[in-house]
Protein backbone atom coordinates (compact mmCIF):
# COMPACT_ATOMS: atom_id res chain seq x y z
CA UNK A 1 0.00 0.00 0.00
CA UNK A 2 3.02 2.17 0.45
CA UNK A 3 3.82 2.34 -3.22
CA UNK A 4 0.53 3.66 -4.44
CA UNK A 5 0.38 6.15 -1.60
CA UNK A 6 3.88 7.37 -2.45
CA UNK A 7 2.83 7.48 -6.00
CA UNK A 8 -0.20 9.52 -4.98
CA UNK A 9 2.00 11.86 -3.05
CA UNK A 10 4.29 12.24 -6.04
CA UNK A 11 1.31 12.75 -8.29
CA UNK A 12 -0.06 15.33 -5.93
CA UNK A 13 3.33 16.98 -5.75
CA UNK A 14 3.40 16.90 -9.53
CA UNK A 15 0.01 18.51 -9.57
CA UNK A 16 1.02 21.37 -7.36
CA UNK A 17 4.60 21.59 -8.67
CA UNK A 18 5.53 25.05 -10.05
CA UNK A 19 5.44 24.15 -13.80
CA UNK A 20 2.01 22.52 -13.36
CA UNK A 21 0.77 25.43 -11.32
CA UNK A 22 2.04 27.86 -13.94
CA UNK A 23 0.15 25.85 -16.54
CA UNK A 24 -3.02 25.86 -14.51
CA UNK A 25 -4.80 27.87 -17.11
CA UNK A 26 -4.10 25.30 -19.75
CA UNK A 27 -6.51 22.55 -20.65
CA UNK A 28 -7.14 19.63 -18.38
CA UNK A 29 -5.68 17.30 -20.97
CA UNK A 30 -2.28 19.00 -20.96
CA UNK A 31 -2.38 19.07 -17.20
CA UNK A 32 -2.84 15.29 -17.14
CA UNK A 33 0.07 14.76 -19.53
CA UNK A 34 2.12 16.86 -17.15
CA UNK A 35 0.92 14.66 -14.39
CA UNK A 36 1.93 11.54 -16.28
CA UNK A 37 5.38 12.93 -16.93
CA UNK A 38 5.98 13.92 -13.34
CA UNK A 39 4.58 10.71 -11.90
CA UNK A 40 6.70 8.65 -14.27
CA UNK A 41 9.69 10.49 -12.98
CA UNK A 42 8.65 9.73 -9.46
CA UNK A 43 7.73 6.07 -9.79
CA UNK A 44 10.10 4.91 -12.50
CA UNK A 45 7.46 2.88 -14.37
CA UNK A 46 5.71 1.23 -11.43
CA UNK A 47 2.73 -0.60 -12.89
CA UNK A 48 0.54 -0.33 -9.86
CA UNK A 49 1.25 3.31 -9.80
CA UNK A 50 0.47 3.54 -13.51
CA UNK A 51 -2.86 1.90 -12.95
CA UNK A 52 -3.53 4.34 -10.20
CA UNK A 53 -2.53 7.13 -12.55
CA UNK A 54 -4.87 5.87 -15.20
CA UNK A 55 -7.63 5.92 -12.67
CA UNK A 56 -6.84 9.53 -11.91
CA UNK A 57 -6.62 10.28 -15.58
CA UNK A 58 -9.96 8.62 -16.14
CA UNK A 59 -11.39 10.66 -13.31
CA UNK A 60 -9.97 13.78 -14.93
CA UNK A 61 -11.40 12.78 -18.24
CA UNK A 62 -14.75 12.28 -16.59
CA UNK A 63 -14.55 15.80 -15.15
CA UNK A 64 -13.54 17.12 -18.56
CA UNK A 65 -16.34 15.39 -20.39
CA UNK A 66 -18.89 16.31 -17.78
CA UNK A 67 -17.85 19.93 -17.88
CA UNK A 68 -17.99 19.86 -21.66
CA UNK A 69 -21.39 18.23 -21.39
CA UNK A 70 -22.54 21.13 -19.29
CA UNK A 71 -21.55 23.70 -21.88
CA UNK A 72 -23.15 21.61 -24.56
CA UNK A 73 -26.51 21.48 -22.83
CA UNK A 74 -26.23 25.22 -22.38
CA UNK A 75 -25.82 25.96 -26.07
CA UNK A 76 -27.80 23.07 -27.53
CA UNK A 77 -30.87 23.01 -25.36
CA UNK A 78 -32.90 21.96 -28.39
CA UNK A 79 -31.45 18.49 -28.18
CA UNK A 80 -33.88 17.83 -25.35
CA UNK A 81 -36.65 17.96 -27.97
CA UNK A 82 -35.06 15.23 -29.98
CA UNK A 83 -37.45 12.53 -31.01
CA UNK A 84 -36.82 9.47 -28.98
CA UNK A 85 -39.06 6.72 -30.27
CA UNK A 86 -40.10 5.68 -33.74
CA UNK A 87 -43.69 6.53 -32.82
CA UNK A 88 -42.70 10.09 -32.12
CA UNK A 89 -40.97 10.35 -35.46
CA UNK A 90 -43.99 8.88 -37.20
CA UNK A 91 -46.28 11.31 -35.46
CA UNK A 92 -44.05 14.19 -36.52
CA UNK A 93 -43.84 13.08 -40.12
CA UNK A 94 -47.56 12.49 -40.41
CA UNK A 95 -48.28 16.21 -40.74
CA UNK A 96 -45.37 16.86 -43.05
CA UNK A 97 -43.53 20.17 -42.66
CA UNK A 98 -46.75 22.00 -41.67
CA UNK A 99 -47.43 22.69 -38.05
CA UNK A 100 -49.25 25.34 -36.06
CA UNK A 101 -46.29 27.72 -35.79
CA UNK A 102 -45.63 27.59 -39.52
CA UNK A 103 -49.24 28.23 -40.42
CA UNK A 104 -49.55 31.15 -37.97
CA UNK A 105 -46.36 32.68 -39.36
CA UNK A 106 -47.66 32.22 -42.89
CA UNK A 107 -51.00 33.87 -42.13
CA UNK A 108 -49.44 36.74 -40.18
CA UNK A 109 -46.86 37.43 -42.89
CA UNK A 110 -49.54 37.26 -45.58
CA UNK A 111 -51.84 39.63 -43.73
CA UNK A 112 -48.97 42.03 -43.10
CA UNK A 113 -48.00 42.08 -46.77
CA UNK A 114 -51.61 42.54 -47.82
CA UNK A 115 -52.11 45.45 -45.38
CA UNK A 116 -48.88 47.10 -46.49
CA UNK A 117 -49.61 46.83 -50.20
CA UNK A 118 -53.18 48.03 -49.76
CA UNK A 119 -51.94 51.02 -47.79
CA UNK A 120 -49.30 51.83 -50.37
CA UNK A 121 -51.78 51.49 -53.22
CA UNK A 122 -54.18 53.90 -51.53
CA UNK A 123 -51.39 56.32 -50.77
CA UNK A 124 -50.22 56.32 -54.39
CA UNK A 125 -53.80 56.90 -55.57
CA UNK A 126 -54.11 59.88 -53.22
CA UNK A 127 -50.77 61.21 -54.37
CA UNK A 128 -51.88 60.99 -57.98
CA UNK A 129 -55.07 62.91 -57.15
CA UNK A 130 -53.20 65.53 -55.13
CA UNK A 131 -50.64 66.11 -57.85
CA UNK A 132 -53.10 66.21 -60.71
CA UNK A 133 -53.38 69.99 -60.45
CA UNK A 134 -49.77 70.74 -59.57
CA UNK A 135 -47.32 72.02 -62.11
CA UNK A 136 -47.58 73.79 -65.40
CA UNK A 137 -50.26 72.97 -67.94
CA UNK A 138 -52.59 71.39 -65.44
CA UNK A 139 -56.20 72.51 -65.01
CA UNK A 140 -56.30 75.02 -62.23
CA UNK A 141 -58.93 75.20 -59.52
CA UNK A 142 -58.61 78.07 -57.08
CA UNK A 143 -56.42 81.11 -57.34
CA UNK A 144 -55.88 84.59 -55.99
CA UNK A 145 -58.73 86.47 -54.35
CA UNK A 146 -59.23 89.50 -52.14
CA UNK A 147 -62.19 89.25 -49.78
CA UNK A 148 -63.08 90.14 -46.18
CA UNK A 149 -63.90 87.76 -43.35
CA UNK A 150 -66.83 87.83 -40.95
CA UNK A 151 -65.04 90.40 -38.77
CA UNK A 152 -64.44 92.72 -41.69
CA UNK A 153 -60.72 91.86 -41.80
CA UNK A 154 -59.23 91.47 -45.29
CA UNK A 155 -58.64 87.85 -46.22
CA UNK A 156 -56.81 86.78 -49.35
CA UNK A 157 -55.67 83.49 -50.81
CA UNK A 158 -52.31 84.09 -49.09
CA UNK A 159 -53.99 83.68 -45.72
CA UNK A 160 -54.71 80.11 -46.72
CA UNK A 161 -51.03 79.19 -47.23
CA UNK A 162 -49.41 76.83 -44.75
CA UNK A 163 -52.60 74.99 -43.92
CA UNK A 164 -55.05 72.80 -45.72
CA UNK A 165 -58.32 74.59 -46.50
CA UNK A 166 -61.80 73.26 -46.92
CA UNK A 167 -63.65 75.73 -49.12
CA UNK A 168 -67.41 75.77 -49.41
CA UNK A 169 -69.50 78.14 -51.49
CA UNK A 170 -72.95 78.97 -50.19
CA UNK A 171 -75.27 81.69 -48.99
CA UNK A 172 -77.09 82.31 -45.74
CA UNK A 173 -80.57 82.39 -47.28
CA UNK A 174 -80.13 78.88 -48.58
CA UNK A 175 -83.22 76.78 -47.88
CA UNK A 176 -81.91 73.32 -47.10
CA UNK A 177 -78.78 72.10 -48.80
CA UNK A 178 -76.22 74.60 -47.50
CA UNK A 179 -77.27 74.34 -43.84
CA UNK A 180 -77.06 70.55 -44.06
CA UNK A 181 -73.70 70.73 -45.75
CA UNK A 182 -72.37 73.23 -43.23
CA UNK A 183 -73.48 70.97 -40.38
CA UNK A 184 -71.60 68.19 -42.10
CA UNK A 185 -68.60 70.46 -42.57
CA UNK A 186 -68.57 71.15 -38.81
CA UNK A 187 -68.50 67.40 -38.13
CA UNK A 188 -65.76 66.83 -40.71
CA UNK A 189 -63.71 69.69 -39.33
CA UNK A 190 -63.88 68.36 -35.76
CA UNK A 191 -62.94 64.87 -36.89
CA UNK A 192 -59.96 66.11 -38.89
CA UNK A 193 -58.75 68.38 -36.07
CA UNK A 194 -59.03 65.47 -33.67
CA UNK A 195 -56.74 63.39 -35.89
CA UNK A 196 -54.37 65.96 -37.34
CA UNK A 197 -54.51 69.09 -35.16
CA UNK A 198 -55.52 72.55 -36.26
CA UNK A 199 -54.09 72.38 -39.76
CA UNK A 200 -57.35 72.87 -41.64
CA UNK A 201 -59.09 76.17 -42.41
CA UNK A 202 -62.86 75.82 -42.76
CA UNK A 203 -63.92 78.54 -45.22
CA UNK A 204 -67.38 79.45 -46.41
CA UNK A 205 -67.42 81.88 -49.32
CA UNK A 206 -70.77 83.49 -49.97
CA UNK A 207 -72.26 83.62 -53.44
CA UNK A 208 -74.71 86.24 -52.28
CA UNK A 209 -72.62 89.25 -51.24
CA UNK A 210 -75.55 91.67 -51.43
CA UNK A 211 -77.25 90.09 -48.42
CA UNK A 212 -74.32 88.32 -46.77
CA UNK A 213 -72.40 91.11 -45.10
CA UNK A 214 -69.67 90.21 -42.60
CA UNK A 215 -72.16 90.75 -39.76
CA UNK A 216 -74.76 88.43 -41.28
CA UNK A 217 -72.11 85.78 -41.98
CA UNK A 218 -70.74 85.99 -38.46
CA UNK A 219 -74.14 85.45 -36.90
CA UNK A 220 -74.99 82.68 -39.34
CA UNK A 221 -71.74 80.72 -39.10
CA UNK A 222 -71.49 80.94 -35.32
CA UNK A 223 -74.46 78.55 -35.24
CA UNK A 224 -72.46 75.95 -37.11
CA UNK A 225 -68.93 76.12 -35.73
CA UNK A 226 -67.00 78.83 -33.88
CA UNK A 227 -63.94 78.21 -36.08
CA UNK A 228 -65.70 78.71 -39.41
CA UNK A 229 -64.47 81.64 -41.46
CA UNK A 230 -67.01 83.37 -43.66
CA UNK A 231 -65.78 85.35 -46.64
CA UNK A 232 -67.61 88.04 -48.53
CA UNK A 233 -66.76 91.07 -50.65
CA UNK A 234 -67.93 93.15 -53.57
CA UNK A 235 -69.97 91.38 -56.18
CA UNK A 236 -67.09 91.54 -58.69
CA UNK A 237 -64.61 90.08 -56.21
CA UNK A 238 -66.98 87.24 -55.40
CA UNK A 239 -67.53 86.64 -59.09
CA UNK A 240 -63.76 86.45 -59.68
CA UNK A 241 -63.35 84.03 -56.81
CA UNK A 242 -66.16 81.81 -58.03
CA UNK A 243 -64.64 81.84 -61.48
CA UNK A 244 -61.25 80.82 -60.11
CA UNK A 245 -62.84 77.91 -58.27
CA UNK A 246 -64.95 76.97 -61.30
CA UNK A 247 -68.07 77.56 -59.25
CA UNK A 248 -71.30 78.29 -61.03
CA UNK A 249 -73.63 80.73 -59.30
CA UNK A 250 -76.72 82.62 -60.33
CA UNK A 251 -76.82 85.66 -58.09
CA UNK A 252 -78.22 88.75 -59.79
CA UNK A 253 -75.67 91.58 -59.77
CA UNK A 254 -78.08 94.23 -58.53
CA UNK A 255 -80.77 93.44 -56.01
CA UNK A 256 -83.02 95.69 -53.97
CA UNK A 257 -82.58 95.62 -50.19
CA UNK A 258 -84.86 93.04 -48.60
CA UNK A 259 -85.55 91.34 -51.90
CA UNK A 260 -86.39 87.67 -51.65
CA UNK A 261 -84.51 85.40 -54.01
CA UNK A 262 -82.55 82.18 -54.08
CA UNK A 263 -79.10 81.51 -55.48
CA UNK A 264 -78.17 78.48 -57.49
CA UNK A 265 -74.61 77.40 -56.95
CA UNK A 266 -72.25 74.43 -57.11
CA UNK A 267 -72.21 72.43 -53.90
CA UNK A 268 -68.81 70.85 -53.61
CA UNK A 269 -66.27 71.14 -50.85
CA UNK A 270 -62.89 72.05 -52.27
CA UNK A 271 -59.85 70.70 -50.45
CA UNK A 272 -56.86 72.97 -51.03
CA UNK A 273 -53.32 72.08 -49.97
CA UNK A 274 -50.95 74.35 -47.97
CA UNK A 275 -49.50 75.71 -51.21
CA UNK A 276 -52.92 76.83 -52.41
CA UNK A 277 -53.31 74.05 -54.97
CA UNK A 278 -56.52 72.16 -55.40
CA UNK A 279 -56.40 68.59 -54.09
CA UNK A 280 -59.81 67.04 -54.31
CA UNK A 281 -63.50 67.89 -54.43
CA UNK A 282 -65.84 66.34 -51.91
CA UNK A 283 -69.41 65.84 -53.01
CA UNK A 284 -72.72 65.81 -51.26
CA UNK A 285 -72.82 62.03 -51.34
CA UNK A 286 -69.91 61.83 -48.86
CA UNK A 287 -70.77 61.30 -45.22
CA UNK A 288 -68.90 63.37 -42.66
CA UNK A 289 -66.80 60.31 -41.79
CA UNK A 290 -65.88 59.56 -45.38
CA UNK A 291 -65.01 63.18 -46.05
CA UNK A 292 -62.97 63.46 -42.86
CA UNK A 293 -61.04 60.35 -43.86
CA UNK A 294 -60.25 61.76 -47.30
CA UNK A 295 -59.03 65.03 -45.79
CA UNK A 296 -57.08 63.46 -42.94
CA UNK A 297 -55.37 61.01 -45.30
CA UNK A 298 -54.21 63.84 -47.55
CA UNK A 299 -52.97 65.83 -44.56
CA UNK A 300 -51.02 62.81 -43.28
CA UNK A 301 -49.44 62.40 -46.73
CA UNK A 302 -48.16 65.98 -46.64
CA UNK A 303 -44.44 65.97 -46.00
CA UNK A 304 -43.69 69.68 -46.02
CA UNK A 305 -44.25 71.90 -42.95
CA UNK A 306 -47.74 72.82 -41.79
CA UNK A 307 -48.76 75.91 -39.83
CA UNK A 308 -50.38 74.90 -36.60
CA UNK A 309 -51.12 78.33 -35.18
CA UNK A 310 -54.10 80.38 -36.25
CA UNK A 311 -53.52 83.53 -38.23
CA UNK A 312 -54.50 85.80 -35.34
CA UNK A 313 -51.83 84.51 -33.01
CA UNK B 1 -106.57 94.72 -47.36
CA UNK B 2 -107.94 95.59 -43.95
CA UNK B 3 -108.60 92.02 -42.95
CA UNK B 4 -105.12 91.08 -44.09
CA UNK B 5 -103.53 93.55 -41.75
CA UNK B 6 -105.93 92.38 -39.09
CA UNK B 7 -104.61 88.88 -39.36
CA UNK B 8 -101.16 90.42 -39.55
CA UNK B 9 -101.28 91.13 -35.84
CA UNK B 10 -101.63 87.38 -35.21
CA UNK B 11 -98.85 86.82 -37.74
CA UNK B 12 -96.26 87.77 -35.14
CA UNK B 13 -96.08 84.06 -34.37
CA UNK B 14 -94.29 83.60 -37.69
CA UNK B 15 -90.67 84.42 -38.40
CA UNK B 16 -89.46 87.99 -38.91
CA UNK B 17 -89.26 88.86 -42.55
CA UNK B 18 -88.16 91.72 -44.72
CA UNK B 19 -90.59 93.71 -46.83
CA UNK B 20 -89.57 91.63 -49.82
CA UNK B 21 -90.61 88.44 -48.03
CA UNK B 22 -87.12 87.15 -47.22
CA UNK B 23 -85.95 86.07 -43.79
CA UNK B 24 -84.55 88.85 -41.71
CA UNK B 25 -82.14 86.29 -40.33
CA UNK B 26 -82.05 82.71 -41.64
CA UNK B 27 -81.02 81.35 -38.24
CA UNK B 28 -81.24 77.75 -37.13
CA UNK B 29 -84.41 78.35 -35.12
CA UNK B 30 -86.07 80.13 -38.05
CA UNK B 31 -85.16 77.31 -40.37
CA UNK B 32 -86.54 74.79 -37.93
CA UNK B 33 -89.81 76.70 -37.70
CA UNK B 34 -90.04 76.86 -41.48
CA UNK B 35 -89.31 73.14 -41.93
CA UNK B 36 -92.02 72.27 -39.38
CA UNK B 37 -94.60 74.39 -41.23
CA UNK B 38 -93.54 72.83 -44.53
CA UNK B 39 -93.86 69.29 -43.17
CA UNK B 40 -97.34 70.05 -41.81
CA UNK B 41 -98.45 71.42 -45.16
CA UNK B 42 -97.01 68.48 -47.08
CA UNK B 43 -98.65 66.04 -44.69
CA UNK B 44 -101.98 67.64 -45.49
CA UNK B 45 -101.24 67.35 -49.20
CA UNK B 46 -100.30 63.69 -48.78
CA UNK B 47 -103.54 62.96 -46.92
CA UNK B 48 -105.56 64.54 -49.71
CA UNK B 49 -103.50 62.95 -52.42
CA UNK B 50 -102.27 66.22 -53.87
CA UNK B 51 -98.81 66.28 -55.40
CA UNK B 52 -98.53 69.63 -57.09
CA UNK B 53 -99.53 72.76 -55.21
CA UNK B 54 -97.74 75.32 -57.36
CA UNK B 55 -97.20 74.48 -61.01
CA UNK B 56 -100.79 74.07 -62.25
CA UNK B 57 -103.83 76.23 -61.61
CA UNK B 58 -105.86 73.19 -60.61
CA UNK B 59 -103.23 72.14 -58.11
CA UNK B 60 -103.03 75.60 -56.58
CA UNK B 61 -106.78 75.82 -56.21
CA UNK B 62 -107.20 72.36 -54.78
CA UNK B 63 -104.39 72.76 -52.23
CA UNK B 64 -105.74 76.17 -51.24
CA UNK B 65 -109.25 74.81 -50.65
CA UNK B 66 -108.16 71.68 -48.78
CA UNK B 67 -104.92 72.72 -47.04
CA UNK B 68 -105.28 76.50 -47.15
CA UNK B 69 -104.67 76.94 -43.47
CA UNK B 70 -101.44 74.95 -43.54
CA UNK B 71 -100.37 76.86 -46.63
CA UNK B 72 -100.80 80.16 -44.83
CA UNK B 73 -98.75 78.89 -41.88
CA UNK B 74 -96.13 77.73 -44.35
CA UNK B 75 -95.93 81.19 -45.96
CA UNK B 76 -95.87 82.84 -42.56
CA UNK B 77 -92.93 80.81 -41.28
CA UNK B 78 -90.79 80.70 -44.40
CA UNK B 79 -89.36 83.16 -46.87
CA UNK B 80 -91.60 83.25 -49.93
CA UNK B 81 -88.75 82.05 -52.13
CA UNK B 82 -88.34 79.05 -49.82
CA UNK B 83 -92.05 78.21 -50.05
CA UNK B 84 -91.84 78.17 -53.84
CA UNK B 85 -88.62 76.18 -53.72
CA UNK B 86 -90.03 73.51 -51.42
CA UNK B 87 -93.29 73.19 -53.33
CA UNK B 88 -91.44 72.70 -56.60
CA UNK B 89 -88.93 70.37 -54.94
CA UNK B 90 -91.82 68.16 -53.77
CA UNK B 91 -92.92 67.62 -57.36
CA UNK B 92 -89.38 67.08 -58.64
CA UNK B 93 -88.54 64.60 -55.87
CA UNK B 94 -91.69 62.61 -56.57
CA UNK B 95 -90.99 62.48 -60.29
CA UNK B 96 -87.43 61.42 -59.68
CA UNK B 97 -88.52 58.60 -57.39
CA UNK B 98 -91.03 57.44 -59.98
CA UNK B 99 -88.44 57.50 -62.73
CA UNK B 100 -85.99 55.49 -60.64
CA UNK B 101 -88.73 52.97 -59.77
CA UNK B 102 -89.73 52.65 -63.41
CA UNK B 103 -86.18 52.08 -64.59
CA UNK B 104 -85.49 49.58 -61.82
CA UNK B 105 -88.72 47.69 -62.54
CA UNK B 106 -87.54 47.36 -66.14
CA UNK B 107 -84.40 45.75 -64.85
CA UNK B 108 -82.14 48.74 -65.43
CA UNK B 109 -79.77 50.25 -62.93
CA UNK B 110 -79.54 53.93 -62.26
CA UNK B 111 -76.74 55.82 -60.61
CA UNK B 112 -76.68 59.57 -60.43
CA UNK B 113 -73.45 61.14 -61.61
CA UNK B 114 -71.50 61.96 -58.47
CA UNK B 115 -67.97 62.04 -57.14
CA UNK B 116 -66.57 58.63 -56.30
CA UNK B 117 -66.44 57.87 -52.60
CA UNK B 118 -63.13 56.84 -50.99
CA UNK B 119 -62.40 53.24 -51.91
CA UNK B 120 -64.53 53.43 -55.10
CA UNK B 121 -63.03 53.57 -58.51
Amino acid sequence: MSTPSRCMAAATRGLISPPAARAAHRTVASRTSNLVASSRKATGGNTACLRELQRIQNGNRKITSSSQGQTRTFSQSASRNKLKTIDQIRARNKGGPFNLTASILFVVAGAGMWAYFTYEKERMARKRIAEQTKGIGKPKVGGPFQLVDQDGVPFSNEDMLGKYSLVYFGFTHCPDICPDELDKMALMYDKVVEQCGKVLLPLMITCDPARDTPKVLKEYLSEFHPEFIGLTGHYDKIKETCKAYRVYFSTPSSVKPGEDYLVDHSIYFYLMDPEGDFVEAIGRNFTADQAAKVIADHIKDWEKPLKKETRWQ
Amino acid sequence: MGWLWGSGSIDDSGVKKTQGGAFESPSRSNRKQCYAARDAFFECLDKNNILDSINSKAGREKSASVCGQFDQEFEKNCAHSWVEYFKKQRVVNYQREQTIKRIESQGGEITAPQLPLPGQK
